[in-house]
């Protein structure tokens, strides 16, 4: 259950890193064989899939919040995955991601999950086990010299070493 | 978004009674340089725990605190390290504060709240001499990070998950700058809200990114020490970024850019 929800969220954290990008300078840097397009302005949205697996891509609906016009709600495709369907919301304002809301995600619960912008890279993840994440270092309460055999902190240096 | 896997060489060392952590890649990371510069921080640490520990009676900071000593007749940076403790006292209403009632009423002195960060930040100046080199310097969870080269990706700092110490709840990327984090995960309630004396229990942790680990270590610590006032008081510290993990598991970002 972990492993999926570990595998799911990167693919939204890659999604929303995506579209930052997208949205803040151009296209260009990211590697996304189909990039979103995100207009800004009332009811504006189009959206390609949000998933790395592919599967899908095409309509949405939007759900701008009115009158705000900076606010745009872009919502991606329902993505049937092997655990099963996936589907984000993305809530861009002048140009930059305010916020993801998780609608569907194989468990079956929505959930919110607040996201930097692109100035911001700090990624809001389901809990991971530290050994499939990419990290260089633990930021994390402090460790004693005893707590230290069973930090994650330990693995990594053990890794290296 | 690629990333070229740059090989990175790590030393670990147990000082200050918390494992120091240290990844360096580029240049020097297992010369004599790198080595050298590694020996250097470690030597600085042990000097700043022989004159600030709190556990060894013959402290500085442990006889200052009993009275058999004044502020004269300490080392300089006991001076500078309790300016800081003020600085933050002041900044953090109260919330902050090195002199705390002890068990039997009397006021002691603890200025560990800034010394970790301060010490970590100064040793880290070995490290940045080293020429075309990246470093990430942990001290027990709290990092000073450098990247000498803009060619080259940022740290990936992995974020505990308080509840699961097993897990990450958050990752950041950090080129220049520091990143701590204050949490009763490990070592249960260790701080407490220096206006009520009140352990906090409304946050399970809250991180911090700042340009140097003094102020990122001290704005950690005071408003996890705050509790429910936390947020609304990091929205207003210029210069920081974090995130804040609620105990009931909400986790609010903070800061911009």
């Amino acid at each position: 259950m972990k492993r999926i929800s570990y595998w799911f969220l990167c693919s939204v954290s890659a999604f929303v890193l995506l579209v930052g990008f997208d949205a803040s300078r151009h296209a260009g840097t990211s590697v996304v064989s189909a990039p979103p397009v995100v207009s800004s302005g009332q009811s504006t949205t189009t959206s390609g899939t949000g998933n790395a697996t592919g599967g899908g891509s095409g309509g949405t609906n939007n759900k701008g919040t009115g009158a705000s016009s900076k606010t745009t709600t872009v919502t991606g495709d329902v993505v049937q995955t092997q655990w099963g369907p996936v589907q984000v919301q993305v809530v861009v304002r002048s140009g930059t991601i305010a916020g993801v809301k998780v609608l569907q995600y194989p468990s079956g619960n929505s959930r919110d999950v607040e996201i930097a912008t692109y100035a911001l890279p700090i990624l809001i993840k389901e809990t991971t086990a530290a050994q499939s994440a990419q990290v260089d270092m633990v930021s994390g309460a402090t460790f004693t010299s005893e707590g230290y055999v069973q930090s994650l902190q330990s693995a990594l240096d053990q890794a290296g070493l | 978004m690629t990333v070229e896997a740059l090989p990175v060489r790590r030393y670990a060392e147990q000082v200050m009674g918390m494992p120091i952590s240290l990844a360096v890649r580029g240049a020097h990371t297992r010369d004599a340089s790198a080595l050298d510069a590694w020996s250097a921080c470690l030597a600085d640490l042990r000097v700043t725990d022989r004159v600030f520990s709190t556990y060894r009676d013959d402290s500085h900071v442990s006889r200052l605190s009993r009275g058999e000593i004044g502020l004269d007749e300490c080392p300089a940076v006991v001076r500078e390290v309790l300016d800081l403790a003020e600085r933050a006292r002041l900044e953090s209403g109260g919330a902050f504060d090195v002199r705390r009632p002890g068990p039997d009423g009397t006021v002691v002195l603890d200025p560990s709240g800034v010394v970790k960060g301060w010490a970590v930040q100064r040793a880290s100046v070995h490290l940045r001499s080293l020429d075309d080199t990246d470093f990430c310097l942990s001290a027990g969870g709290d990092m000073v990070c450098h990247v000498a080269d803009d060619e080259r990706p940022p740290w990936q700092v992995g974020i505990e998950d308080p509840r699961d110490p097993d897990s990450l709840v958050a990752t950041v990327e950090v080129r220049r700058g520091a990143v701590a984090t204050s949490s009763a995960a490990h070592r249960g309630a260790h701080i407490v809200d220096a206006r009520t004396g009140a352990v906090p229990d409304a946050l399970a942790s809250v991180t911090v990114l700042a340009n140097d680990l003094t102020w990122a270590d001290i704005d950690a610590t005071a408003a996890y020490a705050m509790g429910a006032g936390a947020l609304a008081w990091l929205r207003e510290r210029p210069g920081r970024r974090g995130l804040v993990v609620r105990s009931d598991g909400h986790t609010d970002v903070f800061g911009r850019g």
